[in-house]
């Protein structure tokens, strides 16, 4: 009798169990995986923490669009890599401040537009920067423009920026930032006067090649650009939220360059991957416990001062960021016009004052909630503050949130304290606009309302004496601590990890300007 | 008085079947260990597990901690220990909610008449149609997390589980020569629910709800890691993970911690169950170990 060549075996179902669980043991005593090789050199990879979303600089949306858009377009100038806040020329031949609220600018004549829309003109500077502050457009980011007029056309390649008033952040956040990207006139035009996130037409030293949402972006370099060409023959953008995901990236290969987590910071400095490099750079970033001056369980200003009092700064930046950024004083981080040296509640927690506070305030049994985004290092600190305030018999409950409804809270009458972060650019204006009373339960979620402040917000924009604006921007962060609304935490850190194979060209603030990046 | 002497008397079948199997043994002492320690967790836990204790963040294993420390300072060991209760609290009361009401609403249906059979087989399809993590993440979102909402979202889609079996073995039962012979010497319906049908539906509920403890021990650490299932600083192996997560790369104990019960439990339930099972369905009897 013929055997058959396979026998089948019936498994019965504990033996599979029993198989299953051994396999996972033995599996679990294993381990490790194999990594994959390195990055080539012509081909420069790296991690945006999410996806693009407009290639329109009047819609961008902030960093990640920037990062994209800022080696595909040119600006007048752009911002200078290195240790201190700067710009440089970029299409710009000159650029000078007349007066107050003149600003007269030369363009170069090589630069110019991709898919025949000719050479970069006065025109399409006049374009670009109109059309953000064209109500019709409704552009996102308008605010940014401040008090543009117009731009005056004087020549082919020459013209005057011209404000209603003086506007310092112009050099700051509006000329070298989002808003100072020059797009073509006649490419626009061409398809109705906006695009999403496919561009028209470009002109910096690298082209964009393609989008694959949730993918990557590929940026691929210019051959007609007539400045000093992009190092790299492409550069791929992956979009990937989650910090610790980022940093397994790198690792393994996949990516050339990314911001890393605090807690992984020691780690990487004391053994870092090979062929890497990891430098550390202040943030602009401010992260705040607020309280709702509308609740009514919060309406107690020394209620509100023993919290102050009570939150200890430096346990929050052991346990939550690992000892890699330091206490604020404030919205405006060091290095910016308007940085306070100290807040006025101290860092430690005071809990003999804070308990004095609260024993003046004559409120008892005192119960609150704090508002978070579900993020660990947020989870942390609020559990930090918890235990602050149980120290002085408040009950604090932690009230998680994911990012979607996080953002929409600032409507919400209701709220408590919210332990927030808001990003930042190098111009005290860009901090100060989100308190003021117009944005109460907008983006201004502790509603506090100052007719001073409101005042200090509105004439620092057009104060021209460095000194004297940021005694002005000083004064409105203490009227902001003043009404026991803010608890100023950190303005946190950004370490940076990269391969040796590259030269990064980063902005104070440790973020990457992409189109100055160099092969080593 | 003699119900009970016979009740007594399978239950020590049922023991002694169980700890002759090595399968059954093995998950017996598991899931004792489980017990015990949730339940004595106050009593033998070495350090409160929600006081910080920041300048000892983040230790290694040793006498003084056993599991180490998290990034707050706080032990471990502890943490994991009050994590298994209230794990054990969500599954236990969301296995004896849904258990109740599936057999109830499961023996209505097999034994009541069609239409009702019908509308119960609606509203447990109904239920069935959520898809569980998401129905849950829906129902956290809107109401706001909390140890009583994820006891409630897992009891509401696990019923429909029960239910259905309940049903099917009712509707078999109820053709049972012995129910016919109980029809004709006048039993009422309850007492044929009561005392004939819910005996006999009770042994394979009870393989199901072992084998039930796992997943319901799972949604709950699941919905915890994602910060919708219990509030911080309550410990929960979940949220025990999603601290492991973020600190990966700098201890791995507290995904230890936090995932070793887990894996620990689900093979105790499932022994368990599978013993369990041998014991309380004859065809099975004789194989798998038992001669």
């Amino acid at each position: 009798m013929n055997k058959p060549n396979i026998q089948w075996t019936k498994l019965p179902r504990r033996s599979f169990l029993k198989g299953a669980s051994a396999l996972g043991l033995a599996a679990a005593a294993g381990g490790g995986f194999s990594r994959h090789a390195f990055a080539d050199g012509t081909t420069l990879r790296t991690r945006a923490y999410s996806d693009m979303r407009s290639l329109d600089p009047a819609f961008s949306q902030g960093v990640v669009d920037e990062e994209i858009q800022a080696p595909i377009y040119n600006k007048l100038i752009q911002y200078q890599p290195g240790r201190e806040w700067g710009w440089q020329l970029d299409a710009a031949q000159s650029i000078e401040q007349a007066d107050p609220t003149h600003i007269n600018f030369t363009l170069k004549d090589t630069i110019g537009f991709t898919n025949g829309f000719g050479a970069m003109g006065a025109e399409d500077v006049k374009f670009s920067f109109e059309r953000i502050i064209d109500p019709a457009l409704e552009s996102t980011n308008k605010p940014d423009w401040g008090p543009l007029s117009h731009v005056e056309v004087t020549g082919e390649r020459t013209g005057t920026i011209v404000l209603k008033t003086p506007f310092q952040p112009l050099w700051n956040i509006t000329l070298p930032y989002i808003a100072g990207n020059i797009v073509s006139k006649k490419a626009f035009e061409s398809v109705g006067g906006k695009i999403d996130t496919t561009p028209v037409a470009t002109s910096g030293p690298y082209l964009h090649k393609s989008w694959e949402p949730k993918q990557k972006t590929t940026l691929v370099r210019n051959p007609d650009w007539k400045g000093e060409a992009g190092a790299f023959d492409t550069i791929e953008i992956f979009p990937i939220d989650d910090e610790k995901a980022a940093e397994i990236a790198y690792e393994a290969g996949a990516i050339d360059f990314t911001r890393i987590s605090l807690d992984s910071l020691e780690r990487l400095k004391a053994s870092p991957p090979a062929d890497s490099t990891v430098v550390e750079f202040p943030s602009l970033f401010y992260v705040w416990v607020g309280m709702n001056l509308d609740n009514p369980k919060l309406e107690n200003p020394k209620l509100r001062q023993a919290i102050q009092h009570a939150i200890d700064v430096p346990s929050i930046m052991q346990a939550s960021y690992f000892s890699g950024a330091e206490p604020s004083t404030g919205i405006i981080a060091p290095g910016l016009v308007g940085h306070r040296e100290q807040s006025m509640t101290g860092i430690a927690a005071n809990l003999e004052k804070a308990q004095a506070l609260l024993d003046e305030s004559g409120e008892s049994n005192v119960s609150l909630a704090i508002d978070v985004l579900n993020k660990s290092t947020n989870v942390t600190t609020a559990q930090i503050l918890q235990a602050n305030l149980a120290a002085l018999g408040i009950a604090l409950e932690i009230r998680l949130h994911e990012g979607a409804t996080f953002w929409q809270l600032g409507e919400n009458k209701d709220l408590e304290l919210i332990l927030n972060r808001f990003s930042m650019t190098p111009d005290p204006y860009y901090a100060t606009s989100w308190f003021i009373c117009e944005q109460a339960g907008v983006w201004n979620w502790e509603r506090h309302c100052s007719e001073e402040f409101d005042k200090i917000h509105a004439d620092a924009q057009a104060e021209a004496d460095p000194e004297k604006r940021a005694a002005m921007y000083r004064r409105a962060q203490d009227i902001m601590e003043e009404s026991g609304a803010y608890k100023f935490i950190t303005h946190e850190a950004t370490p940076d990890i990269f391969r040796n194979t590259i030269v990064p060209a980063l902005r104070p603030d440790g973020l990457p300007l992409y189109r100055y990046f160099g092969k080593a | 008085m003699e119900q009970t002497l016979k009740t007594r008397g399978e239950t020590a079948q049922i023991f002694h079947h169980l700890v002759r199997d090595p399968l059954g043994l093995v998950g017996l002492a598991i899931v004792s260990i489980i017990l015990l320690s949730a339940l004595f967790a106050d009593q033998i836990v070495p350090y409160d597990p929600v006081a910080l204790n920041i300048p000892d963040r983040l230790q290694g294993p040793s006498l003084t901690h056993l599991l180490g420390t998290d990034q707050l300072g706080r032990d471990t060991f502890s943490r994991m220990l009050m994590g298994g209760r209230v794990a054990l609290q969500v599954a236990l009361p969301t296995i004896a909610g849904a258990m109740s009401l599936g057999l109830l609403l499961g023996m209505i249906a097999g034994y009541g008449p069609r239409w009702l059979d019908n509308l119960i087989l609606l509203f447990f399809d109904t239920i069935r149609s959520f898809p569980t993590v998401m129905f849950a993440l829906a129902v956290v979102a809107l109401v706001g997390p909390s140890l009583n909402t994820v006891i409630l979202v897992i009891m509401a889609t696990s019923i429909p589980t029960y239910g259905r079996v309940v049903r099917t073995l009712t509707l078999s039962l109820k053709s049972a020569e012995f129910i016919t012979a109980e029809k004709a010497l006048g039993a009422t319906n309850s007492r044929i629910l009561g005392v004939h049908i819910l005996p006999n539906v009770l042994g394979p509920m009870a393989v199901i709800a072992a084998m039930d403890i796992p997943t319901i021990v799972g949604l709950e650490a699941g919905l915890s890691f994602l910060g919708m299932g219990v509030k911080p600083p309550t410990p929960s192996w979940g949220s025990l993970l999603n601290d492991g997560y973020s600190l990966i790369r700098n201890t791995p104990w507290p995904i230890i911690a936090g995932g070793l019960p887990l894996i620990i439990t689900t093979l105790g339930f499932t022994f368990l169950g599978e013993a369990l099972r041998d014991v309380v369905d004859p065809k099975l009897r004789g194989r798998g170990g038992k001669k």
